[in-house]
Order: C-alpha cells, then sequence, then structure tokens
C-alpha cells in the first residue's frame, strides 16, 4: 500500500473533486471512489519515484517543525527554491515529509499515515 | 521552474498518472457494473479541474486545443446567428471582466433541472461554482454573454446534462421553446425535460423564480424569468431558434417596458432584488451596520451581566489576547505553498537544520513542480 501523502494535491484534489461528483450524482459508489484513489496513491508515488528526475535547492528560516507519527511537518518563511533553471521565492511554505525509507504497513489505518 | 529552455516535466508526468489511473480502474469500473462512459466523464472532470486550477502549464495536448477550437466555431455559428448577439470569439477579451462581474453578483439557482448547453470559453470552475453557490453536483461549464450584457453561466450537472443559468441584472425575455415544434407553456418552477440525454448540443431552458416573463409571439406574462439559448443540434428547431433568436430581440424592447407592469404570481420581492446565496453579513448599508452594532452591544451588556455571576466567562475574553498568532495575515494568501514529499534524513545541529528530501510534489505561488530529490537549509 502507498502513501496517501500525494491526495492533497493539485492532481490529487482534483481527483477527489470529480469523484465527490459522480458520488453526488450516484454515478459511483463510494467504495469504489476510495478504489481508485487508492489506485491513484500507487500511480502517483510510482511516477514520482520512476518519471521524475530533477534536483532541487531551498533556503529559508524554519518557522515551525512538527514530528509526529514518523511524518515531519515544517513551515518555513522567506524561502527560495533554486533549480538548475530557475528561481522561486515565497514567503511562506509548509512542508509534509513521510519516511522515505519504510512504507506503511499494512496493518495500520490509513489514517495514521497522513498529514499530522 | 518551468523554463522555455527545458520542458516542463509536470503536464506529461500528470498526463501519465491520469493515463495511469484510469487504465487500472477500467477493470474496477466493470466489475461494478458501472458504465464505460462514467469513467471517461471522470477522466473529463479531473482535466478540466487542473485546467481549470491553472497550476500546470501547457496542460491541454494541441490536439485537445484544435478540438475546442471548432467545437467554440460551429456552436457559434449555430447558436448566434445574430450579429447583435455577443460572439464566443470575443468572449476572451470579456472573461476578466466576468469573473468580477460575477463574484459580485448574486443569483438564484432553483434545484430544478436546469437545461441548456452554450458552447463558450470559461473561467475557474471552482470560482465560479463559490460564487454562485451552486447545488451539489453541478459545476460551472461555461459562461457566455447576450447581447443585452446578461452573463450565462453554462452549468454541467454530473449526470451530464448540462443547464444554463442565467445572472438576473435585468429581466431578459426570449421566447421559450419547448420541443423543435416550438410550443409554448407557462413555465413557473418546473423542470424541462432534456430533448437528449447527455448531449451536448441541446435546446433548453432557465427558470429562475422571480421575474418569470414568458415571450411568445410578442405576448408577455410576468411569472418568471427563462432563458433561451438556441438549439445547436442539427435539428428542425435550428432554422426556428434563429427566427427566435431574432424576433425576441423585437420583443425584448417591447416586453422591457410591460415587465414592470407585469403581474407577479410567485415573487414577493420587489424586481430585480435577488435571493441572496452567499450568506448574510453585508456592509453595503448604513442600517445594517447599525444594527450589527446594536447587536453586539446587547451581547457585551449579556456578558458582563453573566461574569458578576461566574467568574470563568469573563476571563475567557481577556485571555483570548494572551495569543500571539499570526493567523489573520496569512489567511489573507489564496495559495497555502505546499510541498509534499518523503524524507530521506532531517538532521539538526544546534538551531541549524539540514533536509535532505525526495519524490515531491511542490505548488508555489500558484505553480506546480516536481523533484526526484531536494536538499535544504533553514536556521530555526
Amino acid at each position: 500500500m502507498a502513501y496517501q501523502l500525494y491526495r492533497n494535491t493539485t492532481l490529487g484534489n482534483s481527483l477527489q473533486e470529480s469523484l465527490d461528483e459522480l458520488i453526488q450524482t450516484q454515478q459511483i459508489t463510494p467504495q469504489l471512489a476510495l478504489q481508485v484513489l487508492l489506485q491513484f496513491d500507487k500511480a502517483i508515488n510510482t511516477a514520482l519515484a520512476n518519471r521524475v528526475r530533477n534536483r532541487v535547492n531551498f533556503r529559508g528560516s524554519l518557522n515551525t517543525y512538527r514530528f509526529c507519527d514518523n511524518v515531519w511537518t515544517f513551515v518555513l518563511n522567506d524561502v527560495e527554491f533554486r533549480e538548475v533553471t530557475d528561481l522561486v521565492k515565497v514567503d511562506k511554505v509548509k512542508i509534509v515529509a513521510c519516511d522515505g525509507k519504510s512504507k506503511p504497513h499494512g496493518n495500520i489505518k490509513e489514517s495514521t499515515i497522513i498529514q499530522c | 521552474m518551468a523554463s522555455s529552455a527545458n520542458s516542463n516535466p509536470v503536464p506529461k508526468l500528470y498526463k501519465s498518472v491520469i493515463e495511469d489511473v484510469i487504465t487500472e480502474v477500467r477493470e474496477l469500473f466493470l466489475d461494478e457494473g458501472v458504465d464505460e462512459q462514467v469513467l471517461l466523464e471522470l477522466k473529463t472532470l479531473w482535466e478540466n479541474k487542473l485546467l481549470q486550477s491553472k497550476a500546470v502549464e501547457g496542460f491541454h495536448t494541441e490536439e485537445q486545443a484544435a478540438l475546442q477550437a471548432q467545437q467554440q466555431q460551429q456552436q457559434v455559428q449555430h447558436v448566434h446567428p445574430n450579429p447583435q448577439v455577443t460572439t464566443a470569439q470575443a468572449q476572451p477579451v470579456i472573461l476578466p471582466t466576468q469573473q468580477q462581474q460575477a463574484a459580485q453578483q448574486q443569483v438564484i439557482v432553483q434545484d430544478s433541472k436546469l437545461l441548456q448547453h452554450m458552447s463558450a470559453t470559461g473561467i475557474s470552475a471552482a470560482a465560479t461554482a463559490a460564487t454562485l453557490a451552486l447545488p451539489t453536483g453541478v459545476t460551472p461549464y461555461q459562461q457566455l454573454i447576450t447581447s443585452q450584457g446578461q452573463i450565462l453561466q453554462v452549468v454541467r450537472a454530473a449526470n451530464g446534462t448540462q443547464y444554463i443559468i442565467q445572472q438576473p441584472q435585468q429581466p431578459i425575455l426570449l421566447q421559450q421553446q419547448m420541443q423543435p415544434g416550438g410550443v409554448q407553456a407557462p413555465v413557473i418552477q418546473q423542470v424541462l425535460a432534456p430533448i437528449q440525454g447527455g448531449l451536448p448540443q441541446q435546446t433548453g431552458v432557465i427558470i429562475q423564480p422571480q421575474q418569470i416573463v414568458l415571450a411568445s409571439g410578442n405576448k408577455v406574462q410576468g411569472n418568471a424569468q427563462v432563458m433561451q439559448a438556441a438549439a445547436m443540434a442539427p435539428q428542425p428547431g435550428q432554422p426556428t431558434t434563429a427566427a427566435q433568436v431574432q424576433s425576441v430581440q423585437q420583443v425584448q424592447g417591447a416586453a422591457a417596458p410591460q415587465v414592470a407592469s407585469s403581474q407577479p404570481q410567485t415573487q414577493t420581492q420587489q424586481p430585480p432584488m435577488m435571493l441572496q446565496v452567499d450568506g448574510a453579513g453585508d456592509t453595503s448599508s448604513e442600517e445594517d451596520e447599525d444594527e450589527e452594532e446594536e447587536y453586539d452591544e446587547d451581547e457585551e451588556e449579556e456578558k458582563d451581566k453573566d461574569g458578576a455571576e461566574d467568574g470563568q466567562v469573563e476571563e475567557e475574553p481577556l485571555n483570548s489576547e494572551d495569543d500571539v498568532s499570526d493567523e489573520e495575515d496569512q489567511e489573507l494568501f489564496d495559495t497555502e505553498n505546499v510541498v509534499v514529499c518523503q524524507y530521506d534524513k532531517i538532521h539538526r545541529s544546534k538551531n541549524k537544520w539540514k533536509f535532505h528530501l525526495k519524490d515531491g510534489i511542490m505548488n508555489l505561488n500558484g505553480r506546480d513542480y516536481v523533484f526526484s530529490k531536494a536538499i535544504g537549509d533553514a536556521e530555526w
């Protein structure tokens, strides 16, 4: 089972919204929607691991940090994200990071794996 | 991070993920006995939302863009034979204004089904949905401006049928076309059955509860406002539509003075008062402000009285000032810049933190980025 971490992204949220619409009109069951999301988790995890090959550097000041259920949550201020090509500056950014080394076990409830 | 020199990897990545997911769940859908149509609709909804979020550059393939342009032109020809009506081609210019207008207008949407499909370029569906407070399951699809400067929202319900919502500023009269036969029927708050289910090109009617004005052969009945978009499908209705659109223009001129004198059957408010669906708390009039102030004062008096008896109630408002919160400033921002990723190593030395991250998706300043590795430094 893959991390559900990426559901709160543009891609993930648009999928969830679309599924919700279909549920509202009863074109699909909530159960089926859940299956789709699980499939999405697998697909996005695989795609990120295999199809993306770029590096980013960033620097800023750390406002808050939290480590809960093996999930790190940081809030940084005045951050510069640098890629080879260009630069992006933001005043505030929230970073949510799950453990990259261990994958979630099947018997752990899904709810503990997402953001704290 | 997307430059013209290197191609942006994000659209391709997203597309591949969408394809993968749709392919994988096709089996699941079939097992559940769900039609392939629904699966395609899921894909369309998903892609549209991504488009509308503008978080991804160049998401649309050239093919799809060409298709869209074609559709727009076709429908423009069918729908607006009359040069008086603003065509879809002029819309890209009007859109930014539409967006502002849409945010300020109040619209009443009946729960009754709305039928209609007009083709046009659209604005953000999410913004429009929020603005219009659409019923669940209905998403704005496109916008259209009529010759009167009215803004029509094409709304797409999840079941595939499409509706038009009129944004009322002035009463607009159009002939009502029930079927290609063109039989008139007074509609107060009724649902008109779609001619063909789910097809993008249909005739239809919008119904709104305030003023209902039916124009039929230059007659005006005051009951409800009915908007009609012309028929687009290759049906016998098409020539009728063209004639109707033209006669509508004439009717509008004649009917406008009649609107004021029309007898309202369902409305209890003065036209063009609208039912506000975006909640109370307006600050537009002095009366409202005074009322709110009075209300607050009454609350405070009650609180003081209670405080005398029970010390805790008084303390709560006092203690709440102790919090140091930056939240108010931050809420003003539309985009919360978020990075979702996995961590390889997080290191700290005194107050110097080092981050080694991987496989991340970032949304910065409204745009999406991805990385396979990210290294960062920060001081706490």
